[in-house]
């Protein structure tokens, strides 16, 4: 598989060389890359190879099966530049997502520079192979999300059709990738240091806010009725619009009514990708490697701030509501201040708070009416569960981290069962990160709805939270931050989100549901859901997290 | 002080897959004395180290520490030894001081104990400073030291060391020979492995050398020199283990890089 992904690199030697890299350093690095993708160990099970390659035959499933829904609503449209537009706007977002959400890690790794440096290797070498490895899965992804848009492309509007999308979705890889470089170059400029790896970190978190909104809006405010008919004029600054560039040229090859029109739209698409790609290898590459070394220097040598916030009343008081025993305790305090401080823990959560801002946020939008109005519907309910995307974002995000190799540390300690560290670890980032919001928006809830919804926020809070801790305990107990990110990885926040609120939606109904069902439900809902999360803490996981099983996952 | 039997190890095998690592050690440890482990690389003393400390669980044979079963024990054995691992790979978002308080709690020490006692070890190697950075900014030596006192922290009786000098500079590394020999005099068992055959000469009180998973060699510097009339454990080391032809093997590499 590795060799045919890298025979195809073949044909483009002569470009690849014209942009300064040494064509067989850029194979081998890129070989080294996909090699080690195929043998890195996954959080969910340890037998790296086959379940790696099973991850990716599960991602392209669930990539092609979201493109389904979006083929459905393609097939309605009529018109071919429309059709296409839309494609490749909703192919650049999903890429621009996943690029920010999984891949920046990867764009900005230096783990290999301990090997790759010493080496007589150019800076544009290592860069291009590093963009190239991004390229690969981002290539797969727009695939897999396009194979039903294609087949319907193909029917609605012929082969010849369907071949040059085929074409122009390799050409919008590239362009979106060099809009990812242009972008994370102008972050390099403005910081260095520890400073610039926070500063990317909210950008991530702010652009990853800002596409969910743009999506929830554009939504909204497609005018559904009229979708088959729905044709896209062309102004002067459609020809600034990336999308248009390859659905004029899609248009241009098949159609060529349009001359001139058509004529620009060919030259965009064919030429800009390749010269912003070109000019991409060739001198933005340079000032990235330069800053990347930076970045690690800085790193060692910036000043960090310790965070204090173990050391505050919050944090006493979350700590003797949730951790039991002295062991507890000290996996509870531990996390408290690692889950502060991990880069790649805060960058997985916090944009799930983005998302909830919107969600709450964007009813107003749509059906403005007075607060009144609103406190007579059980909207209260959706809030509520909403917040299931903070909770269920913490459990991934305890185990993604470069401590590798630091959990020897746990082994090595008195611990009769390492159980008490996962608790501890669940129930700090869940204190930590999902009470003080969950506790606020209660707050505004019941002030809109009145105190008589107070047992609602409390059972929609048990039952995000079982969710939680469920979802933690059912992943493979891997000791926090010990977990590496893999490129593979890559695309499955997306369909994370859609799939959670979907989760969120269900349990929302049935908590309504049961409301209606008799007067008293609350009554009976609190101590149940009470009882479950006992059970599960203290008989469950006990028996669950052992020794062994600790063991198989980890290493020491 | 009486020595007492701390450690007693009994056809102690080991296998990764098919590839056998140990193959039936057998040791008896006395208390208060300095064991130098060493051996080629790919030994198995690491992963000796790694069964004592309890890191690996499963193997074949059976070990008594402190009269306690490793295994069914494994949990009170932990609670009186300290281990320093190869590596000096810990938790970087943390700081010295968090993570020996982390240490400590979990060893049962209060926090202020603990904390009392970071920064007195700490003081010793000159960190006090950086005892509230982050350990991320530390270099190689700076982490070993960290290792080194926050495996100190309970007062163990039984240290085992994995390499604990590398990293460190000239001066650190001649106080931990003399804090070893200190550590040995008050009675606590070292168990030192290491490829620094200079220093286990100097500091051992017996010397365990093992090849391709079994101990060749058992016994004091002295007593292993008698028989084997070597001058120092360097020369004993590679006659033992079948190394003796360094010369040739340095030429043959020349050779090999030059052509």
């Amino acid at each position: 598989m590795i060799r045919f992904i890298l025979s195809l690199f073949i044909p483009f030697r002569w470009f690849i060389e014209k942009m300064g890299a040494d064509y067989n350093q850029f194979i081998r690095i890129l070989e080294l890359k996909l090699t080690l993708d195929n043998r890195r160990v996954n959080p969910m099970s340890k037998k790296a190879k086959n379940d790696q390659r099973n991850m990716l035959l599960t991602q392209s499933v669930t990539m092609i099966f979201l493109g389904v829904f979006f083929g459905i609503f393609l097939s309605m449209i009529k018109s071919p530049f429309t059709f296409y537009y839309l494609s490749h706007t909703f192919l650049m977002g999903m890429m621009a997502m996943t690029i920010i959400s999984e891949f920046t890690t990867i764009i900005f790794d230096t783990s290999e520079n301990v090997i790759i440096q010493p080496l007589p290797i150019k800076g544009n070498t290592i860069s291009l192979a590093r963009n190239a490895h991004v390229f690969i899965y981002l290539a797969l992804m727009a695939f897999n999300l396009s194979v039903v848009s294609i087949i319907i492309a193909i029917v609605k509007f012929g082969m010849l059709s369907g071949l040059v999308f085929i074409v122009t979705i390799f050409l919008n890889v590239l362009f979106t990738l060099f809009l990812a470089n242009i972008m994370y170059l102008g972050i390099l400029r403005l910081a260095t240091g520890e400073q610039l790896k926070n500063l990317l970190m909210y950008f991530q978190v702010a652009i990853a806010i800002l596409f969910m909104a743009a999506y929830q809006f554009g939504i909204k405010m497609i005018d559904k009725s009229n979708i088959m008919n729905m044709v896209l004029p062309v102004h002067w600054y459609t020809f600034l619009v990336p999308p248009a560039f390859f659905s004029g040229f899609i248009d241009g090859v098949t159609v060529r009514q349009n001359g001139l029109q058509d004529f620009i739209f060919i030259a965009e698409a064919l030429l800009l990708p390749f010269v912003a790609i070109f000019l991409t290898g060739k001198y933005l590459t340079p000032v990235f490697n330069r800053k990347l070394m930076d970045l690690e220097q800085g790193d060692r040598m910036s000043k960090v701030r310790i965070e204090k916030s173990h050391q505050s009343l919050w944090f006493r008081l979350m700590s003797s509501l949730f951790a039991y025993g002295k062991e507890e305790k000290a996996a509870f305090k531990l996390m408290w201040k690692m889950t502060g401080r991990e880069r790649l823990f805060k960058q997985t959560v916090l944009p799930s708070f983005g998302y909830i801002v919107i969600i709450i946020v964007l009813p107003f939008f749509n059906k403005p009416g007075s607060l009144s109005d609103m406190a007579k519907s059980d909207r209260y309910l959706f809030i509520l569960y909403a917040f299931i995307l903070i909770a269920s974002s913490l459990p991934g995000a305890i185990l993604i981290g470069t401590n590798q190799h630091a959990s020897w540390v746990f082994k090595s300690l008195p611990m009769q069962s390492p159980s008490v560290f996962f608790k501890g670890s669940i129930k700090a980032a869940f204190s930590k990160f999902f009470m003080p919001f969950y506790i606020l928006v209660t707050a505004v809830v019941c002030y809109v709805w009145g105190i008589r919804v107070l047992p609602d926020a409390l059972i929609a809070f048990l039952v995000i939270y079982l969710f939680a801790i469920l979802m933690y305990y059912f992943q493979n107990p891997i000791f926090p931050f010990a977990s590496e990110k893999s490129a593979v990885q890559g695309g499955s926040a997306s369909i994370k989100v859609f799939g959670l609120l979907s989760v969120a939606a269900a349990l929302g109904f049935l908590h309504k549901f049961l409301l209606h069902w008799f007067a008293y439900s609350n009554l009976m809902l609190i101590p149940f859901y009470v009882a479950i999360i006992l059970y599960v803490n203290n008989v469950m996981v006990p028996g669950k997290i052992s020794w062994k099983e600790v063991d198989r996952v980890n290493t020491y | 002080m009486d020595s007492q039997t701390i450690v007693s190890i009994r056809n102690l095998k080991k296998s990764y897959g098919t590839k056998e690592v140990l193959k039936g050690i057998n040791l008896e440890i006395t208390s208060g004395q300095i064991i130098g482990y060493i051996g080629p690389n790919g030994a198995g003393k690491s992963t000796t180290v790694k069964i004592l400390c309890g890191l690996i669980s499963e193997f074949d044979g059976e070990v008594e520490i402190f009269g306690k079963l490793l295994g069914s024990k494994t949990l009170e054995i932990k609670k009186q030894i300290g281990y320093i691992p190869e590596n000096a790979v810990l938790y970087e978002a943390l700081t010295p001081m968090e993570f020996m308080e982390f240490i400590g709690e979990m060893r049962g020490l209060n926090s202020e104990q603990t904390r009392r006692k970071a920064e007195a070890l700490m003081s010793i190697f000159e960190m006090k400073p950086n005892i509230n950075q982050r350990i991320a900014t530390f270099s190689k030596g700076m982490r070993q030291k960290v290792l080194i006192c926050s495996s100190l922290l309970h007062n163990p009786d039984l240290i085992f060391m994995d390499e604990p000098l590398s990293g460190l500079d000239a001066n650190s590394v001649i106080m931990v020979k003399e804090m070893l020999i200190h550590l040995a005099r008050e009675g606590k068992t070292i168990f030192y492995s290491s490829h620094i055959m200079d220093v286990v000469e100097k500091i051992s009180d017996r010397i365990i050398l093992i090849d391709q998973g079994n101990v060749i060699a058992d016994g004091s510097f002295t007593e292993l020199s008698k028989i084997s009339n070597d001058a120092n454990l360097e020369k004993m080391f590679t006659r033992l283990t079948g190394n003796t032809n360094h010369e040739e093997k340095a030429e043959a590499f020349i050779n090999a890089f030059e052509k």
